[in-house]
């Protein structure tokens, strides 16, 4: 009997390790219950006040629910890798721009690696790598090392980032966890407003301050190009694709005017086919000042235009056309935007910003960022202004010009203001990006899943129901089939759903849906052991064993079924936490822990209490059913 | 209580029979999966899909008209939870937009009707092409790992036919998925993830049922005469068949449990799981173990058991 009561020391500790797991579940439960009991909001301060530690200790160590239970946010999202790459390259020609296009192409259909893609293209075409990538002497081989070098730190720098701008928007407990080479994996739950999360997420805030052309040379550019039609050449329309099958590519952050401004159709629709024939004299006009400008109905159109290379191949040397980001209005009411003839270098980029501050602006109670450069930011600014006095620089921020001030003095502090911005939340969001600084690359959104908090309680109490009813009838199902036994194998059950509940509390792994399926089916592949045992001591009894030699000959002989049947089941569990993605490894997860503990529970504990009872009046024959 | 206690059915003999079904099963899948194909969800094939709730009940028609005239094109039928609608769409553009569209739509046509959006999930092209390419080789490594763990534990004419009968579940629960698909609003019968979470732990529970079959024959195999291969894989089985069914049994009724409560989302899961299950059951009795006992009595080595 030694061995005995060993078994059942381990079987308390397993029964006192799972409840322990799962007090602070318990009393997180309770303790939010208490909160919502009270009437009045001091009384619930009050409490939430007096206990205030114990509510943030039960709370971090209760068990997690997932984002489709709780309701939340769950994105992938990908690094442009390429764009990356693209930012390395120099001396770009024709023939760059051409494989350059094939190989975005490429990764769209394949899983490739982007680097090798890469390599793989310019292999094909006899093209050596260092012709366009760092050195002339580099091989192939170390600048694809060098590029995924590249690649890797870009991912890691836009999770901290990310991670920064979540962090600072407040989110409680995000999720931020990078997948490949390029995806990154984020989980927000109970966002509500998720249009500015997006926004808050993709937003590269690439901020430049550029030089802005006389308003001769803009007439210039505008007549040089004013012929160009709409509607792409067809050999050009590879190079720009914004049209990416990615479902992020229409919402930069900043070029989308101002959230009023968004009308509720997409401004897009209506427009393209109003516009698609004709050419861009046909959508700019001049103003009487000289400033030129775009109705903003063809506000997409044209932005589009200006970015194809032909057209930008007609401007002068190192400039480019951008487009206000906030449109102005005329007297009757019409919106237009302003179009710009700006320097292509920047005279300063945003990497210099160290603070930023969103507030509204003393003169017209705007909103407006306030920001200050670091010290080499701060005697470049000065040197800049201080050489430009009477001219305009442009306020950039991802491709779109935010404001265009004429330097009045040589400004010395390192202190500027963007303004034109649409409301404070928007500044605001521009004041935590500026504040977590640029992404290196654009990212778009790959997977978006969002499931308000009302669908999610919908789930909790479907799940709860499914628990209740799929427990109740197998145990039932049990007892009537196996008698006294049965009663064994149902306590042996109520362990196991207890093993996996505060296993995933323990580890913080979170519950969702599919794992509330994953904990039912379990229930009924949990005695499967217990029946391949007990129909084996049927079996034996039939045969004229004694009750405690069919009991051992029932265990021992059904031993080896259980354990493969296990080991399958278990194999497959872990391929599918391997190559599932979300809430199907929660599925994955609780089948696992489900199945492994059933080996304990169903094979160890019903053993144990078979032993415990075999001498006494409660066990017979007839036990076995 | 007991059920299919001393039976003596002749397996064996009948087997012919049982291969002509599973014949029939398979090939008017496998047709219908070349005719009909299948019916992806958006995991598999990119695109988006809304559920809305409304405060009242509502016409499917007439939202679906409605969304028609506001651009957005894709099917809406009812979501199994009340008052609610689910509308599926290819739009992969920005969400908010959709969402957008959507509202303005039903808010002006519907005003007595007070709708929300309860959850969007959209999924890009290029991840649903990873999430295919994800779920093949999932299936494809858990197929080889369950051959290789049978072979060692039996022998590879074991490992084989077990494989070949969860080829046989697997294709046959898809084939009904490819028949049925779109047929019911309650459960919508497409194949996305959690399609793919129960064909993995159908190949993986499949398996247990003939192991138990297998077992026996292993056992009362041991120094018997070829001769009597017939008789004692038709006993193993009707010694087992009680235990078969109780297992798969016990498993059924949380399946169902599930197909009835936990909501239209586990729904296409729980139905998967429920006829995996039962073509399982059926399988490892008229499929594997006859596929074993064809395969031996043609071969002429002996059978060579490792294991207990």
């Amino acid at each position: 009997m030694k061995n005995n009561s060993f078994k059942l020391i381990l079987i308390a500790v397993v029964a006192l390790v799972s409840v322990w797991s799962l007090w602070p579940t318990w009393r997180d439960y309770a303790l939010t219950k208490q909160l919502k009991s009270y009437h009045s909001k001091e009384d619930s301060l009050k409490f939430s006040i007096d206990h205030r530690a114990e509510i943030e200790q039960v709370h971090e160590k209760s068990l997690k629910l997932g984002l489709d239970l709780r309701g939340g946010m769950h994105l992938v999202m990908e690094v442009d890798i390429l764009d990356l790459i693209d930012q390395k390259a120099w001396n770009k020609d024709a023939n760059y721009y051409r494989i350059m296009a094939n190989v975005r192409n490429a990764t769209r259909n394949s899983s490739t690696n982007t680097v090798e893609l890469l390599a793989s293209e310019f292999g094909k075409e006899n093209i050596r790598l260092s012709r366009y990538f760092y050195d002339m002497r580099d091989s192939d081989q170390d600048i694809v090392s060098r590029l995924k070098k590249e690649e890797q730190d870009a991912l890691m720098r836009a999770r901290e980032i990310i991670r920064n701008r979540i962090d600072q928007y407040g989110v409680a407990e995000p999720v931020i966890q990078t997948q490949g080479s390029q995806r990154l994996i984020i989980e927000l739950s109970g966002v509500t407003d998720e249009a500015r999360v997006r926004k808050l997420l993709m937003g590269t805030a690439k901020l430049e301050f550029r030089l802005v052309k006389e308003p001769q040379v803009l007439l210039r550019a505008i007549e040089r190009v004013s012929s160009v039609p709409l509607q792409a050449p067809l050999q050009a329309q590879a190079t720009p694709a914004p049209a990416d099958s990615a479902m992020a590519a229409a919402s930069g952050t900043a070029t989308s005017p101002t959230p009023a401004a968004v009308p509720a159709i997409p401004p897009a629709l209506p427009a393209p086919s109003a516009v698609v024939t004709k050419k861009l004299s046909d959508v700019i006009g001049m103003l009487p000042n000289g400033q030129v400008f775009t109705p903003a109905y063809a506000r997409d159109a044209v932005t589009a235009v200006l970015k194809r290379q032909d057209v930008a191949a007609l401007l002068p040397q190192d400039t480019q056309l951008l487009l206000s980001a906030k449109p102005e209005q005329t007297a009757s009411g019409e919106k237009y935007y302003l179009i710009y003839l700006v320097q292509k270098t920047p005279e300063l980029t945003g990497g210099v910003i160290t603070e930023a501050k969103a507030t509204f602006s003393a003169q017209d109670a705007q909103p407006e960022v306030l920001m200050s450069m670091n010290d080499e930011g701060t005697s470049k600014w000065a040197r800049i202004t201080g050489a430009n006095i009477g001219k305009q620089i442009a306020i950039v921020l991802d491709g779109a010009i935010y404001s265009a001030p004429v330097v009045q003095s040589r400004i010395p502090s390192g202190n500027s203001v963007i303004n034109g911005i649409g409301s404070l939340d928007e500044a605001k969001d521009l004041e935590i990006i500026l504040k977590a600084g640029a992404l290196p690359a654009p990212v778009k959104i790959l997977e978006e899943r969002t499931v308000g908090p009302s669908l999610g309680s919908d789930y909790i109490r479907a799940g709860m129901l499914s628990m209740i009813w799929g427990f109740t009838t197998v145990a039932i199902f049990m007892i009537i089939y196996y008698n006294k036994a049965g009663i064994a194998a149902d306590l042996a059950l109520v362990l196991n759903i207890l093993v996996v509940i505060s296993v995933l509390a323990g580890f913080s792994a979170a519950l969702t849906l599919p794992g509330i399926a994953g904990i039912v089916l379990t229930m009924g592949m949990a005695v499967d052991a217990n029946v391949l045992i007990y129909e084996r001591v049927r079996e034996e009894l039939a045969e004229g064993k004694s009750l405690r030699m069919a009991i051992d000959a029932g265990y021992n002989k059904a031993f080896s079924s259980i354990l493969d049947s296990h080991v399958t089941t278990l194999a497959a569990a872990f391929l599918l936490y391997v190559y599932g993605v979300g809430p199907i490894q929660g599925f994955a997860v609780t089948l696992m822990i489900g199945t492994g503990a059933s080996l304990f529970t169903a094979i160890v504990v019903t053993r144990v209490l078979f032993d415990l009872f075999i001498g006494s009046s409660f066990m017979n024959e007839k036990s076995f059913g | 209580m007991r059920l299919f206690q001393k039976t003596n059915f002749n397996f064996i003999r009948h087997r012919k029979i049982a291969y002509a079904i599973s014949f029939i099963l398979l090939i008017s899948g496998m047709v219908s999966l070349f005719v009909r194909g299948l019916n992806y969800g958006i995991d598999f094939k990119g695109g988006s899909e809304v559920v809305i709730r409304f405060d009242k009940p509502v016409d499917v028609g007439s939202v679906r008209s409605i969304m028609m005239q506001a651009g957005v094109n894709g099917s809406v039928k009812q979501y199994g939870l009340d008052r609610s609608l689910l509308l599926k769409t290819d739009f992969q553009g920005d969400t908010s937009q959709l969402k957008t569209l959507i509202t303005n739509a039903l808010s002006s046509r519907l005003p007595a009707n007070p709708s929300r959006i309860l959850s969007v999930q959209a999924v890009g092209p290029s991840i649903a092409a990873d999430m295919k390419l994800s779920a093949i080789k999932a299936l494809a490594a858990a197929l080889v790992g369950i051959l290789l763990y049978v072979s060692i534990r039996f022998e590879f004419k074991f490992a084989a036919a077990g494989v070949a009968a969860i080829f046989h579940d697997v294709l046959t629960v898809l084939g009904m998925f490819s028949l049925l698909g779109g047929l019911f609003d309650f459960m919508p019968l497409e194949v996305d993830q959690s399609i793919i979470a129960a064909f993995l732990t159908i190949a993986g529970y499949s398996i247990t049922d003939t192991v138990v079959v297998y077992d026996r024959i292993r056992e009362r195999l041991r120094g018997q005469k070829p001769s009597d291969y017939e008789r004692i894989f038709n006993e193993s089985m009707n010694q087992t068949i009680s235990r078969t069914i109780i297992t798969s049994g016990t498993t059924m009724i949380s399946v169902l449990i599930l197909f009835f409560f936990a909501g239209p989302a586990i729904r296409s899961f729980a139905f998967a799981m429920f006829a995996g299950i039962l073509v399982g059951t059926y399988s490892s009795i008229f499929v594997a173990a006859p596929i074993v006992f064809d395969w031996q009595s043609r071969s002429k080595n002996p059978i060579k058991l490792r294991g207990a």
